[in-house]
């Protein structure tokens, strides 16, 4: 299992859409905002923008990090007969759909690890030691609901569709979620929606940590809640593209 | 013991028989062919070996065991009839990895050397040729070292030469006392690489031997030569001779029997035989007289 994880990570490495999407673009875009609205100063609560702005776009990396990394490989995988290849191995089915989670997981860090420092080098950012672990903590843990999905995506459709269901996913619950623009500046219609995406709660408990509160129940409750429901689909889902007939 | 047993099994998918009531025995040790045309259930038998699909009726044992328990205890290695790599990983990390998977597997290197893979050991599979690419599926069924290989079609989109230097990786994994049962649709191939060819018509066996004993059984033979001016009367009461056809200045005889017809073609007329050529039997011949007959 080791060793399947250290292969599982070293291919998405090496795959440029990965690379592109999850590591680049998330610092290239923090890089700009706070280039252009960094030190502005949230009134509610005092945090500077280039603040506010670090935990918009570590979390649009790490979100899109989980459903990229899930979602479309593990569709080709199964299309390409990949899977069956594992399947006549001795290798247990548990082991892969966990070992896709961990992988998953890991290949989130690098985007927060990134526009975490890149904040820190160009807009000097500055947390308690504390809130930087919690901030970390929380936005590596809260990843699992997107985990959950990508792989539910990956379990359903051929890689031609998850593709594109896995693209608008990700920009979907990014932007409706408050990654790309806040969350007040919305009509009231895309405000009640977003409320109830796991992204917005997802970002919220991030945007508490770096203002000196303590995350909010409703958003705690709410990763939590998409997490059991979402990991429960991606169990049938994964039942369902292993069944043996 | 034999290494795989097949009692009665059948698979449907809908209304379609793939597999009807199939009965097998394969020894510990044999390397079988499984040889039939498009659609004769050849792929779907050896899915349900692998535990890939399950029989709609009927049991399959591979070492005594049922076959999810054989793959678990890491008795199986198997080239699937379709399948990809990962594109990102080389073959050294692909084969490495499978391999690892197994519980008592061969050494890196014997393995990448079995498959002719030692210079293309760094490469990445999706800048690998079609043929390179089943040579490393063959690398991946071999890793764990199983006990019992399964080959679908292994050789397609090889050319000649690695066809050739494949049958002999093949023999040489035989050669170890591992038992192998390879599909096909070439009775010459079935012919030159196994010790038992089983001939697979509609789910079914219709013939079950050495592959001289299925090729004698068939009038799929031909005798050919330059003819020239001279007549073809008589031809069709040679010995063995089933049908006798003219193109050009050539003649073709149909026959169960090369020899027979040979000695008769020499003995018996007073031609002048240019350019004799004998063509084995092939699997359309075959097939079409096996069938014919269940
Ligand atoms: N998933 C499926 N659904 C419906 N019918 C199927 C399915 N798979 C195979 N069949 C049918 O079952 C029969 C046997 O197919 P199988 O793939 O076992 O043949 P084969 O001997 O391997 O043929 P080939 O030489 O073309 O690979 C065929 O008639 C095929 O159309
Ligand atoms: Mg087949």
């Amino acid at each position: 299992m080791p060793h399947y994880l250290k292969i599982e990570l070293l291919r998405m490495f090496r795959n440029k859409r990965y690379v592109i999407f999850v590591v680049v673009f998330p610092v290239v875009f923090y890089l700009l905002y706070s280039n252009l609205w960094g030190s502005e100063v949230d009134q509610a609560t005092g945090v500077k923008a280039s603040v506010i702005l670090m935990v918009s776009m570590a979390a649009y990396g790490a979100l899109a990090a989980s459903i990229m990394s899930s979602a479309v490989p593990w569709a080709q995988e199964r299309q390409s007969g990949w899977l069956r290849q594992l399947q006549i191995t001795p290798l247990p089915g548990w082991a892969i759909i966990t070992t896709k989670l961990i992988a998953s997981m890991v290949l989130v860090l690098p985007s927060l690890l990134l526009v975490g420092l890149a904040a820190v080098l160009t807009q000097h950012v500055s947390l308690p030691v504390g809130e930087w672990f919690g901030l970390i903590g929380a936005l590596w843990i809260g990843v699992i609901p997107f985990v959950a999905l990508g792989l539910t995506i990956g379990s359903l459709l051929p890689p031609d569709t998850a593709q594109p269901v896995a693209m608008i996913g990700m920009f979907g619950l990014a932007l409706l979620g408050g990654l790309w623009f806040p969350v007040d500046i919305m009509p009231s219609a895309m405000k009640s929606i977003a409320h109830v995406l796991p992204s917005y709660d997802y970002a919220s408990i991030g945007w508490n940590i770096v203002a000196g509160d303590a995350p909010e129940t409703s958003a705690v409750l709410g990763i939590a809640g998409w997490a059991v429901a979402l990991g429960a689909l991606a169990v049938l889902a994964y039942r369902r593209a292993t069944v043996r007939a | 013991m034999n290494a795989i047993a097949f009692t009665g099994v059948t698979k449907k998918y809908g209304d379609v028989v793939a597999v009807d009531g199939l009965t097998l025995d394969i020894p510990i040790g044999s390397t079988v062919a499984l040889l039939g045309p498009n659609g004769a259930g050849k792929s779907t038998s050896i899915n349900m070996l692998l535990g890939l699909l399950r029989p709609t009726s009927g049991d399959i044992k591979v070492f005594g065991n049922g076959p999810d328990q054989a793959v678990t205890r890491g008795d199986i290695g198997a080239m699937l009839q379709e399948g990809s790599l990962i594109p990102e990983l080389t073959v050294r990390e692909s084969v490495d990895f499978i391999r690892r998977l197994y519980p008592d597997p061969l050494p890196l290197d014997e393995v990448l050397r079995m498959a002719d893979l030692t210079d293309l050991a760094g490469r990445r599979a999706d800048k690998l040729s079609g043929g390179q690419t089943q040579r490393v599926r063959f690398a991946l069924a071999i890793a764990g070292g199983p006990k019992l290989l399964l080959l679908d079609e292994p050789t397609a989109a090889m050319d000649v030469e690695s066809r050739r230097s494949f049958w002999d990786n093949m023999r040489a994994y035989a050669a170890q006392g591992r038992t192998i049962v390879f599909a096909t649709h070439y009775l010459e191939e079935a012919d030159e690489n196994s010790d038992r060819v089983v001939v697979i018509a509609r789910g079914q066996v219709v013939a079950d031997g050495t592959a001289a004993e299925i090729k004698s059984g068939v009038a799929g033979h031909a005798v050919s030569f330059r003819l020239g001016s001279q007549s073809a009367a008589g031809l069709d009461a040679l010995s063995g001779v089933s049908a006798v056809e003219i193109q050009a200045d050539r003649v073709t005889l149909r026959t169960g029997d090369p020899d027979a017809t040979v000695e008769a073609l020499y003995r018996k007329t007073t031609l002048d035989v240019r350019d004799l050529q004998i063509h084995g039997a092939d699997l359309e011949d075959a097939f079409l007289a096996l069938t014919k007959e269940s």
